[in-house]
């Protein structure tokens, strides 16, 4: 996900990025798993720290593969 | 923190961080494309684009312009969304449609739930970025429904924590009185129907400039940036307006004005790569002059938009012009016509944007039109109709037919304009882009009655 334009990060900013890295990582591995209270509450918590990952320069992709 | 900027490190970036940051972002968008989106990549394919071919912004122009008449065609080949779509539709989580107010048959988009939370943090820029703050209580006088309009707004104030108040379903005077009774601080409306709702409010004996409400956000019309038109609105409503613009096919707005006011909007640069050029060659133009956006979005996932050809009439000036701090340049008047929008009337150029500036000087003109008509079936002739303010009872100020008809002919290089006074409450009132222009003018010579514009 790191990027070439990203900037550097404060320890918030950073912390945030690893949420977000923690939350693809867990729908990917464990999304189906998931009761539905749990899973699509975190699909909306990763599409708001999408926006953090991409409005710090970084390169999150696309993420319509787990639901967001 | 405190910040007058939503996102401070991107919005302050200088010249050559923006260009880096696009020319990535463009990069990413190409490789996406191609990769998930059949119909925007096969486009690609024929031109010879790859990621690696994008060496440079200016590679931007080996893409080909993407019309809306083509993504109209495609849609009604293939209903109800066309072939534009990067993901299949059990993605998405949202569906909307343009306004339907250019008389054809809208388009239809879908979005997924990062590209809707991608959309409320475009409103987050024009929110944050005019003062809105989470103690305020901001009203949306906006039908909702299938059109966008202000629902990424809406979402984007409730993502600040503000106090937000859907007014759809409302008669204008319950808008105003509920606006009233919440001590909303924040209205988001059209220009005309912050207007209309002024007007409401003084018919029911409430001054509003004496109220709460300290900032209204405006989109839908160009009219956000006529000076006259949002000295007025401000005037009436004792609150500072800040233009906003944007597009259901981008999914949201895609400029915004900050608090400095600088007379025009700043072009949300870290989200979208905006090019002005003139729209008949295709060329690019330069600062300060007048021309067509094309818009491409490294937003919405879900329909890829490349080199999109808006139609929107523009004049693009740095962003230094305004003392704000952003990087960000900006659209000197918003969006100041569609290049559709010209008539020709005995071979002047007349603007409907132009003829708003000036009748909008006259706060007694409540509401008006522009006729375009055939007289003796061989020469065009232009009218303006107005309605004053509380004209049944006090009629029309001595003069104002006079004096506005010698604006306008000054304004248009001699053209003569008739001046006619309208029956009160005879002209259409509109809430959502105002459509105050009728050319009814026939085909000179025609038989049957053909119509200049059908």
């Amino acid at each position: 996900m790191a990027s070439e334009t990203a900037f550097p990060l404060s320890t918030g900013e950073q912390e945030l990025l690893d949420c977000y890295q923690a939350l693809a990582h867990t729908l990917r591995e464990h999304g189906d798993d998931l009761p539905p209270f749990a899973q699509r509450n975190a699909i909306k918590a990763l599409a708001a720290l999408w926006q953090v990952a991409n409005g710090t320069g970084q390169q999150p992709g696309q993420v319509y593969d787990l639901g967001a | 923190m405190q910040t007058p900027y939503w996102n401070p490190r991107i919005e302050t970036l200088d010249r050559p961080g923006l260009d880096a940051l696009q020319l990535r972002k463009l990069q990413d968008l190409v490789a996406y494309t191609l990769e998930s989106a059949p119909w925007q990549g096969d486009r690609l394919r024929a031109a010879g684009i790859t990621p690696e071919s994008i060496q440079s912004l200016d590679d931007l122009r080996r893409i080909p312009f993407l019309t809306r008449d083509e993504w109209m065609q495609s849609q009604q080949a293939n209903p109800p969304f066309g072939d534009v779509l990067a993901q299949p539709r059990e993605a998405a989580m949202r569906y909307h449609t343009t306004s339907g107010t250019s008389g054809g048959r809208p388009l239809a988009v879908l979005d997924g739930p990062k590209d809707w939370e991608w959309i409320t943090e475009m409103w987050c820029y024009a929110l944050w970025g005019f003062g809105v703050r989470p103690a305020d209580t901001v009203f949306f006088a906006f039908s909702y429904g299938a059109f966008v309009g202000f629902w990424g707004a809406h979402y984007a104030s409730e993502k600040l924590g503000c106090l937000t108040l859907a007014g759809g379903n409302m008669s204008t005077e319950a808008r105003v009185r509920q606006i009233v009774d919440t001590e909303t601080t924040v209205v988001c409306s059209t220009p005309t129907y912050a207007l209309r709702m002024a007007q409401e409010a003084a018919a029911l004996g409430i001054d509003l400039a004496s109220g709460p409400v300290k900032r209204l956000i405006l989109s839908g019309e160009p009219a956000g940036s006529i000076p006259a038109t949002k000295a007025l609105i401000e005037e009436q409503w004792g609150a500072r307006a800040a233009d906003t613009a944007g597009m259901t096919e981008v999914g949201t707005i895609v400029m915004f004005e900050c608090e400095h006011q600088p007379g025009g909007a700043h072009i949300i640069e870290d989200h979208y790569l905006e090019e002005v050029i003139d729209p008949v060659t295709g060329e690019p133009v330069g600062y300060g002059e007048e021309g067509e956006r094309v818009v491409t979005s490294f937003g919405r996932g879900f329909i890829p938009v490349l080199r999109y050809r808006t139609r929107d009439l523009v004049r693009r000036v740095p962003a230094g012009t305004c003392a704000c701090g952003r990087g960000f340049d900006i659209y000197d008047g918003g969006i100041r016509g569609r290049v559709d929008d010209m008539k020709v009337v005995r071979g002047t150029n007349v603007y409907p944007r132009a003829i708003e500036e000036i009748v909008r000087r006259w706060p007694e003109i409540d509401e008006f039109q522009v006729r375009l008509y055939t007289e003796q079936g061989i020469r065009d002739e232009i009218e303006v109709m107005i309605e004053c303010v509380d004209q049944a009872t006090t009629g029309v100020p001595a003069d104002l037919l006079k004096d506005l008809g010698r604006e306008l002919a000054e304004a248009h290089e001699g053209l003569r304009f008739g001046v006619r006074v309208a029956e009160p409450d005879s002209l259409p009132r509109f809430e959502l882009k105002a459509r105050r222009l009728v050319d009814d003018r026939d085909v000179w010579g025609s038989t049957t009655g053909e119509k200049k514009v059908m």
